[in-house]
């Protein structure tokens, strides 16, 4: 990958490039302020829209978006304490109780402040690790692409604690849905039932559009009546020297954090910002104030979600492993474009890398300002009646559904994707798993057939080979590493009460 | 209401044994032409993973205590009724007008009494989408059966 000038400048200098990243990333703030819409929600709905632009300009929309929109769920958070987006669950612990204490407008500074920091972290790390990682890329057949899939798939057990085997579940859910359509092989017809719109397969942004959006907007209609208390945003006081002397450490650590677990599969800004909290709290010197407005407890998980913007999109454009739920709609955004993502990515398109490096960076400075000077206003956003935001909703779902094929059958198909998602919502199965097997299901399908036909239909064929055997091993400690932690834990805490 | 991880796992074991029962449908092809990797190889295998876990999931939920869940109200499934009928009022009033009709339903079965500002989104919302999307993007939405037979006459 040539990472010189002479492909960044045309992306850096276009105007509509820069104006298309303004735009995403007001919208990105507004979005994540808007309780119920969060920024995978809305690169979701953008990402019918986007089609009708060149690559790079859509691409850096998106990539804006999804920066900002992280952010934003901090604002809603704060002020209502009601995070606009799961990544932001974790700063209303501390947020909001800042908020009612009277220093709404600290905690946004210092929400701001952290996660422009993270996230600018991990978009240099973005530059120079997604090129690298593309190199050893390059060595890849079919069956390390494989193991890939399969690792990235076995993450899938670590995304919520909770329900590791509802998401592995969501995962084969998605990879079967992903095999519907001709077999691209053979030519047989799967899943099809005679529909012809289903020979190509069901296209992923009406599926994408349904899990993410009806599914919230009927989520939506369950939480009616529960009531929001809005905390007004009196002065706008910015963070003191004084506060960032006492929370550089834990946007440095939680920077780190949200980058580590962004670049790994599967694991996006939800998980990054759980765990930098745990952690801010962990190396505080007084814990005891967490959960009471500790300004750390806001600086942890905001630098952590968006730090881990960046790192998800290395392994997304470098691999075609998506490193989150949004980071896998904009896989699939690529996908739709055209574009291969991987390592050869960023030979045929060598200015994308730029394109998307430049619309986080600018994002990330863009909504450290709209953030610090527009809080009043998105304090008023957020209160947006819920009667009026979910049948525009609704209305742009039904257009982004119908407008790629302009067929009613992506319709029906995004219609009964919100229907069972909200089902299996209620169930425990969340969407992001989903998703990652429709993105993923095609690379595994090929990649398992053409292994299969490499090694003479013989499974011991991958373990013949070290990068995918250590893929391998790596996707069954992430299957029952978990277990594994907890016996041992049981075990020795058995241990300590015996002794 | 109560709902159990067990009823759950049983309900996807039935959905997996129809995807399977769906697999034994697809036409044969000679191994020489699928070079032994036939079609239903990975469905099925996608198919037995998910099933183990479902087992998995049914025996994990044996023993545990159900979760209780609150009752759907009914301005939950009015709006489900209104969401799935939108494809079908689409093909006959066409997509502008259901995506009105939209507009001043789900604002009144969510309990909205603002009935100016309903009238207002109900006239806006489909004519920004006509100019944003029809005049300015080109994607034509279904006029629908009702304008179509009008248009004859």
């Amino acid at each position: 990958m040539d990472l010189s000038l002479e492909y960044a400048l045309p992306v850096l200098t276009d105007p509509i490039v820069i104006g298309l990243i303004v735009a995403g990333t007001v919208m990105g703030v507004v979005i994540g302020a808007l309780p119920g819409l969060s920024s995978s929600m809305g690169v979701a709905l953008l990402l019918p829209f986007s089609l009708y632009l060149e690559p790079i300009p859509a691409i850096a929309l998106l990539s804006a978006l999804y920066c900002a929109g992280t952010f934003g769920g901090s604002i809603t958070a704060i002020l209502i304490n009601a995070p606009g987006a799961p990544p932001a669950v974790a700063t209303a612990f501390d947020g909001y109780p800042m908020a009612t204490k009277g220093e709404a407008g600290r905690a946004l500074g210092i929400a701001a402040v952290s996660s422009a920091s993270g996230g600018i972290l991990s978009v240099l790390v973005l530059l120079f690790a997604a090129p690298l990682l593309a190199q050893v890329a390059y060595s890849f057949g079919p069956p390390e692409y494989f193991a890939l899939g399969v690792f990235a798939l076995s993450m899938l057990a670590s995304i919520s604690g909770e329900a590791p085997l509802k998401n592995l579940i969501g995962g084969c859910l998605g990879l079967l849905i992903a095999t519907v359509g001709i077999d691209l092989t053979t030519g047989v017809e799967r899943f099809t039932f005679g529909v012809p719109e289903l020979y190509e397969g069901i296209q992923f942004i009406p599926v994408l559009i349904g899990l993410f959006a009806v599914t919230e907007l009927l989520n939506q209609a369950q939480e009616l009546g529960r009531e929001r208390i809005a905390v007004t945003v009196s002065a706008l006081k910015l963070p003191s020297l004084d506060d960032f002397r006492r929370v550089k450490n834990t946007i440095l650590r939680s920077s780190c954090i949200g980058i580590f677990v962004g670049v790994l599969p599967a694991e996006g800004s939800t998980m990054a910002a759980m765990v930098g909290y745990n952690e801010a709290k962990r190396w505080s010197k007084t814990p005891d104030d967490f959960g009471k407005g500790a300004i750390e407890g806001v600086a942890g998980p905001e630098a952590a979600n968006n730090a881990a913007t960046g790192g998800a999109m290395v392994p997304t454009l470098a691999l075609g492993i998506p490193g989150s739920a949004t980071a896998a709609v904009i896989l699939g955004g690529l996908q739709v474009q055209g574009l291969r993502p991987g390592p050869y990515l960023f030979e045929e398109q060598p200015g994308l890398l730029y394109g998307i490096f430049f619309a986080m960076l600018l994002a990330n400075i863009l909504f450290l300002f709209i953030g610090l000077l527009g809080a009043k206003v998105f304090s008023r956003i957020s209160l947006v009646p819920r009667t009026f935001l979910w049948p525009t909703v609704f209305a742009l779902c039904f257009v982004g559904a119908y407008g790629l094929n302009q067929s009613m059958v992506d319709v029906w198909i995004m219609i009964i994707s919100g229907l069972v998602g909200f089902v299996l919502k209620k169930n425990g199965f969340g969407p992001a798993p989903i998703i990652m097997g429709v993105v993923l299901g095609g690379l595994v399908e090929t990649s398992l057939a053409q292994s299969m036909i490499i090694f003479d239909q013989q499974w011991t064929g991958f373990l013949s080979r070290p990068i995918t055997l250590s893929l391998l091993v790596l996707a069954v400690i992430s299957l029952i590493g978990g277990k594994i932690r907890s016996v041992l834990r049981r075990l020795l805490s058995r241990t300590n009460r015996t002794a | 209401m109560k709902h159990h991880d067990t009823i759950t796992g049983l309900a996807l074991l039935a959905l997996c044994a129809i995807a399977y029962w769906l697999t034994t449908g697809f036409s044969e092809v000679p191994a020489m032409l699928s070079q032994n990797v036939p079609p239903t190889f990975f469905p099925r295998l996608v198919i037995s993973i998910m099933a183990t876990l479902s087992v998995v999931l049914v025996a994990a939920g044996i023993g545990r205590e159900p979760e209780i869940t609150g009752r759907s109200s009914t301005t939950f499934w009015r709006t489900v009724a209104i969401i799935a009928s939108t494809g079908i009022l689409a093909s006959i009033l066409g997509t502008l007008l259901t995506l009105g009709i939209v507009a001043i339903a789900l604002p009144i079965a969510w309990g909205e009494r603002r009935y100016s500002f309903i009238g207002i989104l109900a006239v806006c919302l489909p004519i920004s989408i006509y100019l944003i999307f029809t005049l300015g993007l080109n994607v034509y939405f279904p006029a629908g059966q009702i304008v179509g037979l009008l248009l004859e006459n």
